[in-house]
């Protein structure tokens, strides 16, 4: 067998050391991609034409779907204007507590995702500054769908914040220091040479967040709730409907979810170019 | 004329210590020195992109310490050139003429003129990824003159190409250097290059400016002892200088052996260093002793070895001495060389070094 890879072309397999090298990693993707997709097949081959029929035309549902989808792109979008500035910042300055910055910066993603949800929860109804917020601005977020975006940007905003700090890493300073020579301001030497360059690496952090506040599911349930027409999104709807014995409609939700986060990331990426997570 | 008055800046360990150099108008200065002596960090506070401790920096006698990169009017070509690879060559070159608002006439023609100049028209359309690092200088090169700067500083402009590019481009510069009248920094470590180019140069080493000046008096004068190794020169002994004479004084090697030297201002007793460049060092077939010859001695041969350009032979005698002879010096000696061979160091090829 020839291997027509693109990363062997340049530097062909020779020999059966070679093969064996590749056909152990090989081994794995195909592992991996395998079991993905028999676990989906068998929640195709699980549902029946009734289950469809009902996610398909129940207004709840079609609802919920809605819900998922503006708050994911409004949870991406602010995380993307929160991690442009906070990557690049991090990326370029030294500053007094830098460090602590940057792993607090990290610690959303590795909070129990209830833990999210609880702390919210506590903070806007426990203490004088979240009532203050709520009830003295107005801004209400406990079992609003406003709440959602904010449940959804604590928990996912920290992987745009770390993808966008890595691009601009790579960034070559020098490039930004040959722009100023050449008349730019700060702003513009970022506007025109930094972003651009940082760009895939902004996108694939914006694509972390949207597929993970996309499927986010446990702070929900505790701080907005699941209520049908209000603050339902599709993950929450799967777990009702399955808590009340319907799992093939809670499993035609899942595959509706799954083929959603499928097509909007794969059209993000072509519009992002050769953009990688 | 740029001038730079007491530059220090400080930066973790290093430091740059008060810089002076003047380079007046039009002239190719290089400077030279080691890898990590400061060289980058000198330009960079020059173009404003380090910000000095204290220190000031003149450009055509304007103070420019406290002005912005931009305003500064200064040409810089980074090492690896830095250009921007997101845009084409054509978007590269006019990127600063963009950045400045200049009106897209103005653009059309200046982006004309440079690239006439620079021979590099047929590279617009092409993106950065596929060009070769000499096509890649000349860009960097272009998007740095289209401006028309007062000063252009070329940081390592061609260490990563191959030594016929390098000659090459440097040939180049010079040519555009001299059509423009530009004055130019050149940042290198290496010695063929500022020999192919300057006008002046200066060395630079741990931050500290060593010595500035022509480059035959860092080669035949050294200020200190890093100046004359730097120049490659090998023959470098301790000693002390014993008397002065009127027409000679004589200087006792460590070691013992007392060579003639040319008349010290310092007095006897002063400790110094003797610099001999390995050119200048001749080497006579013992059966051709020259009595005219100051300093001459009886050495026996170690080892030669072929440079390309020339024969280096490792002398061992009373002075361990290195000497550089041409390929048709060399036939001879193998020759004419059988009873052994002889060492003379004229007077005027020993440069002291005070201590």
């Amino acid at each position: 067998m020839r291997y027509t890879l693109k990363n062997t072309v340049e530097n062909p397999l020779c020999g059966w050391r070679d093969r064996v090298f590749a056909a152990v990693a090989f081994f794995f993707v195909f592992a991996f991609v395998a079991f993905v997709l028999t676990l989906i097949l068998t929640d195709i081959f699980y549902i029946d034409s009734k289950a469809v029929t009902t996610v398909l035309t129940s207004r709840f549902i079609r609802h919920a779907l809605w819900m998922s989808i503006w708050t994911s792109f409004a949870t991406t979008l602010i995380a993307l204007l929160f991690a442009v500035p906070m990557g690049y910042a991090l990326s370029r300055f030294r500053f007094p507590g830098r460090v602590l910055a940057d792993t607090i910066v990290d610690l959303p993603i590795v909070f129990p995702p209830l833990v999210a949800g609880l702390t919210l929860l506590v903070f806007f109804s426990q203490t004088s500054l979240g009532r203050w917020i709520q009830e003295d601005i107005g801004l209400e977020f406990v079992f609003q769908p406003k709440g959602i975006v904010l449940c959804q940007f604590l928990v996912a905003a920290s992987f745009c914040i770390r993808s966008s700090r890595n691009a601009f890493d790579s960034v070559d300073r020098r490039h930004e220091d040959v722009a100023l020579t050449l008349g730019c301001t700060r702003w513009r030497s970022f506007y025109c040479v930094c972003l651009p360059l940082a760009r895939n690496g902004i996108i694939a952090g914006g694509i972390l967040t949207w597929a993970r506040a996309f499927g986010l599911f446990g702070p929900l349930m505790i701080f907005v709730g699941s209520f049908r027409g209000r603050t339902e999104v599709l993950s929450t709807t799967v777990f009702l409907e399955q808590s009340v014995g319907n799992l093939e409609v809670a499993l035609a939700i899942a595959l509706l979810l799954i083929f959603i986060a499928l097509f909007a990331i794969t059209i993000i990426r072509l519009l992002g170019g050769s953009t990688r997570l | 004329m740029i001038r730079t008055e007491q530059l220090c800046l400080r930066i973790g360990t290093f430091a740059l210590q008060q810089a002076c150099i003047k380079i007046v108008n039009g002239q190719y200065f290089v400077l030279l020195g080691p890898p990590g002596s400061g060289k980058t960090v000198f330009l960079e506070c020059l173009c404003g992109l380090k910000r000095i401790d204290s220190g000031k920096i003149f450009i055509d006698d304007r103070d420019v310490t406290h002005l912005e990169p931009r305003a500064r009017n200064i040409g810089y070509v980074p090492q690896d050139y830095a250009l921007f690879p997101h845009l084409s060559v054509e978007r590269n070159i006019a990127f600063g003429l963009f950045a400045r608002r200049y009106h897209r006439k103005d653009v059309a023609s200046r982006m004309t003129e440079i690239t006439e100049l620079l021979g590099i028209g047929h590279l617009m359309p092409r993106r950065i990824d596929g060009l070769s690092g000499g096509e890649k200088q000349r860009i960097a090169l272009a998007r740095a003159l289209v401006l028309r700067p007062k000063v252009l500083l070329l940081d390592e402009p061609v260490c990563a190409l191959d030594e016929a590019t390098r000659q090459d481009i440097c040939g180049q510069l010079l040519r555009i250097q001299r059509q423009l009248g530009l004055t130019t920094i050149h940042v290198s470590h290496n010695l063929k290059e500022a020999f192919s180019v300057a006008d002046c140069a200066a060395i630079l080493y741990k931050g500290v400016i060593q010595q500035v000046g022509s480059l035959d008096e860092l080669l035949r004068r050294p200020n200190t002892e890093f100046v004359a190794r730097f120049m490659r020169c090998e023959n470098i002994y301790s000693g002390k200088l014993i008397s002065t004479g009127t027409d000679c004084s004589i200087a006792r090697i460590n070691g013992g052996i007392e060579l003639q030297v040319a008349n010290q201002v310092q007095p006897g007793g002063s400790e110094i260093k003797l610099a001999i460049r390995p050119e200048d060092v001749l080497v006579l077939p013992r059966r051709h002793h020259n009595h005219k010859c100051e300093n001459q001695f009886a050495v026996n041969l170690v080892r030669w070895r072929d440079c390309g350009d020339y024969m280096r032979a490792e002398l061992d005698g009373p002075l361990n001495v290195v000497a550089h002879v041409t390929h048709a010096t060399f036939v001879t000696l193998k020759t004419e060389g059988d009873q052994g061979l002889n060492v003379a160091l004229p007077l005027n090829s020993i440069h002291v070094i005070r201590q």
